[in-house]
């Protein structure tokens, strides 16, 4: 039983760290990335109040608040011992499911979909939050399972069982884009968590059989229309290829070095619809360049490096699973946000971490990289 | 590897490979989103710099002023005066607001909701062009509608200049009006800078000189929004310039006289419908053209509603018409200038000659062709016989003339062909010959039709103003002019851009003695009392008065009839002493006023139209003594007297 032996190292290493020891572990680079994307999140926000960046209630303004937040919430959750987590896995997964029912019968519809859900005048997107709460209750099954009963389907199984439920839920509200970030986690997390490979394929294949179910009678025509109309956008251009016709241009017209900050025309003059959520990196290729594009997404490179190597580090299985689930997440978000920007993913409205602007977002990924903190500064440094 | 080996190896180990295929898996996410990137903005980044250019940089039209029109006197026939217009642009207004937005504005508006639907159904150009909905909307309307922007999707309110008409259906008939542009004017006009919610000339002079009014419109490079709102002026093409103003060469004065002098005998005759036309025979300017009944030429620059337009367009006696050149009716008697300017050009009668008149001619199997009074007078010359308009004398000149001579002189005073006046819609009238009559029904003329288009019956048909231009040369001694409406073009510096000279269609082939001859006789109508009192008045004036029938025969036999009087007054317009008969002044060719008169379907007991060009010429020239025959217009047949 590896587990069982690594167990007294791990509290032992715990008991005899100082301050400056904790001060080492703590992951200064994983903050680094975190703040350099979410200050690109705020540079589109201020694009995006044009004229008046810094009065009350712009764009701007509201996602320095969240950042606030956000940090607040890191250092908090940084400052726990995540394993806490596993004891409260339960109770927070049921909390999860309840989050969603509320945000089904409670949430206020932007055409016909309920997604976000007023708390104190504030619009909150459940889904953002749920997503992280899976992870912490998927980390917590697989860590539960022994190793050797890893090779088996049941693991595979079981985690499934355990989200499926809230992807129904978030499938419901309609929110297409969502339950596919759950589906990323489930085989992510599985996959790095050392699930068996083989059966891993053989419920993948199964899955891609299901697909033809899937669009005959759970998609809903608008939805297969999103979905499809990326590979053509020329066909509707005035319809549902509109944003990836307008998200095209503005990208190429960035160039090399882009039109600069509040200088995008794409963006100011409104051809771009949801500059500042979904299709903000279209914006950002557009005023920053290509220059800026792959600046970013080199930092989610770097980002999702700090957070794999958390959970490496960490002689816990939870801990392992954990980190897998986020950075499975950060990269299925960044690939169909940025994918779908550049023409080369369908539309869903999933979006950009740190950078797409929206509380929900932000605070939560800030809660999983505060959980990862913790495992940081609660673990002893390989020797490797 | 044993199983003895993997349960040695720390779980961990086992991990990395996946841990190195997820890296790799990121790597080739990166990867592609970056040469994806690298391929959109670096490779293809000028293709997409021209689009997003493209989407927010158009050319604009920018209007210029329209020019606009005076009359010869330099009276203000249209002004330009500012309106507010509210205009949509359909891809701004979601379809399922549409009702809506549609029903709310038709209430702030006082317009029906399926004039405005139409109006956006209509719309000529693109979703995102904007489409007119009013013009002329008050100004409290229309702030009322820009302060509920919110509410009204796509709708906006625009400044600018629409046309008014000061004297409005008084001019209407010759100035036209200008309106919105429609999708067939568009189809044509797109290419010449023409906007959807452009105005063009639509009707009259407005219509004809579009070209000078309209001016050269500007051309802007605009940056705009994705929802097409202008945000500012990147650099100014080419700037707007004005339009031309155009003089006109009538006379809104003498227009009036003709109104009242037409107006009168419709109110006592009852008449449907009159024409008057007066012109300088010297230049073929035309003074005045009253088509009655009219249309206020406003109503369709401040827009028309469907409603309205529907009245106008299902009027029996066709207002939208100009009946003195859109419209050929038989010109009866005024046509027997032609027959007997032939025939003594062509040696068929001398002019002393004398022809038998009588009751009646009998042609063929015994049909009778009778004398307009049943009696006849006996031998006449032609002065005589042109003098009271004797139809037995005619028949026997046209048939010595023959049907094919006679279309030929026809065609020399400008029957059968457009005057070429510069007003739109010109009807061409007939003239019938053989091979005319083969073409359309495959015979040849018989004698009697010959007969009947010696005194300008059977298919002879004119409009009012082929009519008054035969006289009109006959007046200037021989030559046939295009009448023209407009002088002078100026440009909008006041300076003339182009003056119109009198142009000349063609030199009649007739010697001077002849068409002297059918001048004194023009005043022998007059002077022999066939026009009644008109030789009482101390004005000069030499014509031919025609009743023309047409239509079906009523219970007594009898058929309608319209009335024509072709007219003209000599340059010194009294009788000079020596001249008390005023033959020495007709002989002349210094006519500068030639007038017409046409009332159609007149049921009364005498000529009416002699009875107006008496009246006009009373007004016009000022004559104390008022000569009007009341009785004359009393319902009747013209025929029942005699």
């Amino acid at each position: 039983m590896g587990t069982m032996r690594l167990e007294p190292t791990r509290v032992q290493a715990w008991a005899v760290k100082s301050a400056g020891a904790i001060w080492k572990a703590f992951d200064a680079q994983l903050v680094i990335y975190a703040l350099l994307l979410a200050i690109f999140g705020l540079l589109m926000a201020y694009t995006n109040s044009a004229g008046t960046p810094l009065a009350a209630g712009t764009t701007f303004t509201r996602g320095l608040v969240w950042l606030a937040l956000a940090i607040v919430a890191f250092a908090v959750v940084a400052a726990f011992d995540y394993r806490w987590l596993k004891t409260f896995a339960w109770p927070l997964y049921f909390a999860n499911i309840g989050l969603l029912l509320a945000s089904l019968f409670l949430g206020d519809g932007v055409g016909g979909v309920a997604r976000w859900v007023t708390v104190f005048g504030l619009q909150f997107q459940f889904s953002e939050i749920a997503k992280i709460l899976m992870i912490v209750v998927l980390a917590n099954w697989i860590a539960s399972r022994a190793p050797q009963r890893m090779s088996g389907p049941w693991t595979i199984v079981g985690a499934g069982l355990l989200v499926a439920p809230a992807m129904i839920l978030v499938l419901m509200q309609p929110d297409l884009g969502t339950s596919l970030v759950f589906l990323a986690i489930l085989a992510g997390t599985l996959f790095l968590a050392g699930a068996s490979i083989r059966w891993l394929g053989t419920f993948a294949i199964i899955g891609m059989a299901a697909m033809p179910f899937v669009w005959n009678y759970i998609l809903r025509d608008y939805q297969k229309q999103r979905l499809t109309s990326f590979l053509d956008p020329a066909a509707d251009p005035l319809g549902s290829g509109y944003q990836l016709v307008q998200s095209r241009i503005a990208v190429g017209s960035g160039g090399l070095f882009g039109k600069g900050i509040t200088n995008g025309t794409q963006n100011q003059l409104d051809f771009l619809p949801v500059q500042t959520t979904d299709f903000v990196y279209a914006i950002l290729a557009e005023e920053l360049g290509f220059i800026g594009g792959i600046l970013v997404l080199g930092l989610f490179v770097l980002l999702l490096w700090r957070v794999l190597l958390a959970g490496w580090r960490a002689e816990d299985p939870f801990a392992l699973a954990f980190s897998a689930g986020m950075a499975s997440m950060i990269l299925f978000q960044v690939l169909v946000n940025v994918g779908m920007v550049i023409g080369i993913m369908p539309i869903t409205g999933i979006p950009l971490p740190f950078v797409t602007h929206g509380g929900a977002s932000l605070i939560s990924i800030a809660i999983g990289l505060g959980v990862l903190q913790s495992i940081n500064l609660r673990q002893v440094r390989p020797t490797w | 590897m044993t199983a003895i080996d993997l349960e040695r190896r720390s779980p961990r180990e086992r991990l990395l490979p996946r841990f190195v295929a997820f890296g790799v898996i990121v790597s080739i996410v990166v990867g592609a989103l970056g040469l994806r990137l690298f391929q959109l903005q670096v490779a293809e980044g000028g293709h997409y710099a021209t689009l997003a250019d493209d989407n927010r940089m158009i050319i604009q039209s920018t209007p210029s002023a329209r020019g606009l029109i005076y009359d010869r006197n330099g009276v203000e026939l249209v002004k330009n005066v500012p309106t507010f217009t509210v205009k949509m642009r359909p891809a701004d207004l979601p379809f399922s607001k549409r009702e809506e937005v549609v029903g709310r504005l038709a209430r702030l508006l006082g317009l029906e909701s399926a004039d405005i639907n139409e109006a956006i159904d209509r719309n000529p150009g693109s979703r995102f062009d904007l489409v007119r909905i009013a013009t002329d909307v008050p100004e409290a309307t229309a702030r009322l509608i820009a302060e509920e922007h919110l509410v009204l999707p796509g709708v906006q309110v625009d400044a600018e200049a629409r046309r008014e008409y000061p004297l409005g259906p008084l001019v209407s008939q010759l100035i036209g009006y200008a309106g919105p542009v429609t999708a067939e004017d568009l189809e044509r006009l797109r290419d010449e800078g023409y906007l959807t919610d452009d105005t063009i000339g639509k009707a009259g002079v407005e219509r004809v000189y579009e070209t000078e009014l309209r001016g050269q419109y500007g051309l802007e490079q605009v940056e705009r929004d994705a929802a097409g709102r202008k945000i500012r002026v990147l650099n100014e093409v080419r700037p707007p310039e004005a339009g031309g103003s155009l003089e006109l060469s009538l006379d809104v004065g003498i227009q009036r006289e003709a109104e009242k002098a037409l107006k009168w005998a419709i109110r006592l005759a009852g008449l449907k419908r009159g024409v008057v036309i007066v012109i300088n025979p010297q230049t073929g300017e035309i003074l005045a053209m009253v088509s009655l009944p009219t249309y206020d030429n406003n109503q369709f620059a401040r827009g028309i509603s469907a409603k309205e337009y529907a009245k106008l367009a299902n009027n029996p006696d066709r207002p939208l018409l100009n009946h003195a050149i859109s419209e050929q009716f038989p010109p009866g008697s005024t046509y027997k200038l032609v027959t007997a300017t032939g025939a003594l050009e062509d040696g068929k009668i001398g002019v002393n000659e004398t022809i038998m008149t009588k009751a009646f001619l009998t042609l063929g199997r015994g049909f009778r062709f009778w004398e307009w009074n049943r009696r006849g007078w006996g031998p006449l010359t032609i002065y005589d016989g042109f003098g009271h308009s004797s139809d037995t004398f005619f028949y026997q000149v046209a048939g010595r003339l023959g049907i094919d001579r006679l279309a030929y002189w026809a065609k020399q005073f400008g029957f059968g062909e457009r005057s070429g006046i510069d007003l739109p819609a010109e009807a061409r009238g007939t003239v019938p010959s053989n091979d005319w009559k083969q073409e359309v029904f495959g015979q040849p003329i018989f004698p009697g039709e010959t007969y009947q288009a010696g005194i300008g019956q059977g298919y002879d048909t004119a409009t009012p103003i082929q009519v008054l231009n035969a006289y009109a040369a006959l007046a200037n001694g021989g030559k046939l002019y295009r009448p023209q409406i407009v002088r002078r073009v100026l440009n909008a510096d006041g300076t003339v851009a182009r003056e119109f000279e009198p142009d000349l269609i063609r030199d009649l082939p007739v010697s001077k003695s002849v068409l002297r001859t059918m001048r004194l006789a023009s005043r022998r109508v007059v002077n022999i009392g066939h026009t009644y009192n008109l030789r009482d008045l101390p004005i000069i004036v030499a014509g031919k008065s025609g009743t023309a029938e047409f239509g079906l025969r009523d219970k007594q036999g009898r058929l309608p009839y319209h009335s024509w009087f072709a007219a003209f007054v000599p340059k010194e317009p009294r009788p000079a002493a020596g001249d008390p008969k005023g033959t020495r002044a007709v002989a002349r060719t210094d006519s500068e006023l030639a007038v017409l008169a046409f009332a159609y379907d007149s049921r009364t007991k005498g000529n009416v139209a002699t009875e107006i060009v008496k009246y006009f010429i009373q007004i016009h020239y000022k004559v104390k003594r008022d000569l009007r025959n009341f009785d004359l217009l009393k319902r009747g047949n013209f025929y029942q007297g005699n």
